[in-house]
């Protein structure tokens, strides 16, 4: 009779630790794929921190020799680099300088552009209204972010604050109408498009998805600088660099204490969740660790008024003060906060939200020390 | 009698492709001398009536490019219930643009102006 009862034990614990999951740290991939999707992640990685010479597509203008290089620490993190954009706001209409070389300026060139025109960067366009400072994002759990249906997006916006509780958010749109979601304006519809576009524009890597060299300043490029033949990477190397970022999984939070539960709460009472909204649900998808999965985002993935304090450049349908909200991921690594990098503190990142941020800030600001100490605490376990 | 039938099935299931993309080579054939087409879905950069040219805003994620094409006498404007003229487009519209390459350039053939969220 003893064996029996011992094997059912061994059952127990067998299922319970099976249930326990390991935390997943920032870098990893997410739980739950398969042997060939993990071996694309791997594969994909070994792309995202190739390095690009111009023999190999780099160029002639670029932030950075590879993906790798502002998204690091782990691959996937964030980086210290700080690049610069610009567009022309003319309301209502934001023009985004494409005929001028696009809203992401490029800070270096190849040795034969520099010989050619002699410029050490992209000049900055002189249409521009309006300059903006970005720095790095982490671009972990950005697979699932991809996946949030946009009637989930919608069902969130409240252009015409029906509710009276100060705070709008309504989603911006891409050139061709579609509804955005990434980047800081959340301009870009896809994960897709934007890995593709992020080799075009950071890197001057041309692609099947984006096959043409943009120019400088409207100009055509000067014969010869460009000697790596279009495309200057193939749809193997685009879909293995786009499985590694989608497979990136959101780092699991720290275990709360005391303090961080109660700061949870304050989170949700001050009105920070209004925005950063806690979880989403992702929709279908064919892969199992992607497909239905409620994960801690932290956003709504819809434009707010953030206030004239940290309005900077116009995008799509986002004006100046219009920022998409933030995922708030991998908190705890961070050193830097905001688009721009300008805050050093959580509590800084807080005091700056202007516009439809008020509201939450004013809150924040007339906490007691020890219920600040809390949130801040909660928000460093992400 | 069975196998017969079995072997004419056969046939027909293995002869259906061509004979369904018939008409598909037979166009191609027919306009192998015009001009390949190109469809462009972007916003409105800008719209010049006089000159008959328009210019969109296409793109990868944050890798953006102009495409600039010219209207031609034959070349129509759609718009949800209505007939736009060319003055009616404005810059922030989106749009979705036919058209082929010749030797003067990119000519639309049609231009549809899309109803897109404002919100």
């Amino acid at each position: 009779m003893t064996r029996p009862r011992g094997a059912a034990v061994l059952l127990l614990l067998l299922a319970g630790g099976g249930g326990c999951q390991k935390p997943v740290k920032p870098g990893d991939p997410l739980p739950g794929l398969s042997r060939a999707e993990r071996d694309r992640f791997d594969h994909g990685k070994v792309v995202f921190d190739s390095v690009f010479t111009p023999e190999t597509g780099l160029g002639p203008l670029f932030n950075a020799t590879g993906c790798g290089e502002c998204h690091e620490n782990p691959a996937g993190g964030r980086g210290d680099e700080v690049e610069v954009h610009a567009t022309a706001f003319h309301a209502p209409v934001c023009d985004p300088l494409a005929q001028e070389g696009g809203p992401v300026i490029q800070q270096h060139t190849t040795p034969a552009l520099k010989q050619a025109l002699g410029i050490d960067q992209e000049p900055f366009p002189p249409s521009a209204t309006a300059r903006a400072m970005r720095t790095s994002p982490v671009i972990f759990g950005r697979g699932l972010l991809d996946l949030v249906p946009d009637s989930v997006l919608l069902a969130y916006a409240d252009p015409d604050d029906r509710n009276h509780d100060g705070v709008k958010g309504r989603p911006n749109r891409f050139v061709d109408g579609r509804i955005g979601r990434f980047g800081r304006k959340g301009f870009v519809p896809t994960l897709r498009e934007f890995n593709a576009g992020a080799f075009a524009a950071e890197m001057s890597v041309t692609n099947p998805a984006q096959p043409t060299e943009e120019d400088v300043g409207g100009k055509p490029l000067p014969a010869g600088v460009d000697p790596a033949p279009d495309p200057e990477i193939n749809q193997e190397q685009l879909d293995l660099t786009d499985d590694f970022v989608r497979f990136l999984a959101p780092p699991t939070p720290l275990k709360l204490g005391k303090d961080g539960r109660h700061g949870r709460d304050v989170f949700s009472q001050i009105g920070c969740a209004t925005c950063h909204i806690p979880t989403l649900r992702t929709g279908y998808s064919p892969l199992p660790a992607l497909n239905n999965r409620e994960f801690a985002a932290y956003t709504d993935l819809l434009l707010h008024d953030m206030g004239t304090d940290l309005a900077d450049i116009c995008l799509g349908r986002a004006t100046p003060a219009d920022f998409r909200t933030e995922p708030l991921l991998d908190l705890r690594g961070a050193e830097h906060f905001l688009h721009d990098g300008r805050a050093t503190t959580l509590e800084q990142a807080i005091e700056l939200h202007g516009g439809e941020g008020s509201g939450a800030r004013d809150r924040f600001k007339g906490l007691s020390a020890a219920d600040r100490t809390a949130l801040v605490a909660f928000l460093k376990s992400l | 009698m069975q196998r017969h039938i079995r072997t004419a099935a056969l046939t027909v299931v293995l002869l259906v492709p061509f004979v369904t993309a018939a008409p598909a080579d037979w166009r191609a054939l027919n306009s192998a001398q015009a001009a390949p087409s190109y469809t462009y879905q972007g916003t409105v950069r800008a719209v010049n009536a006089r000159t008959g040219s328009l210019e969109l805003i296409t793109g990868v994620g944050m890798s953006l490019r102009v495409v600039r094409m010219t209207m031609a006498p034959t070349t129509r404007l759609v718009a949800a219930g209505a007939t736009p003229r060319l003055t009616d487009l404005k810059p922030g519209d989106v749009v979705r643009a036919e058209g082929r390459r010749t030797a003067a350039g990119l000519v639309a053939d049609r231009v549809e102006k899309l109803a897109v969220g404002t919100r």
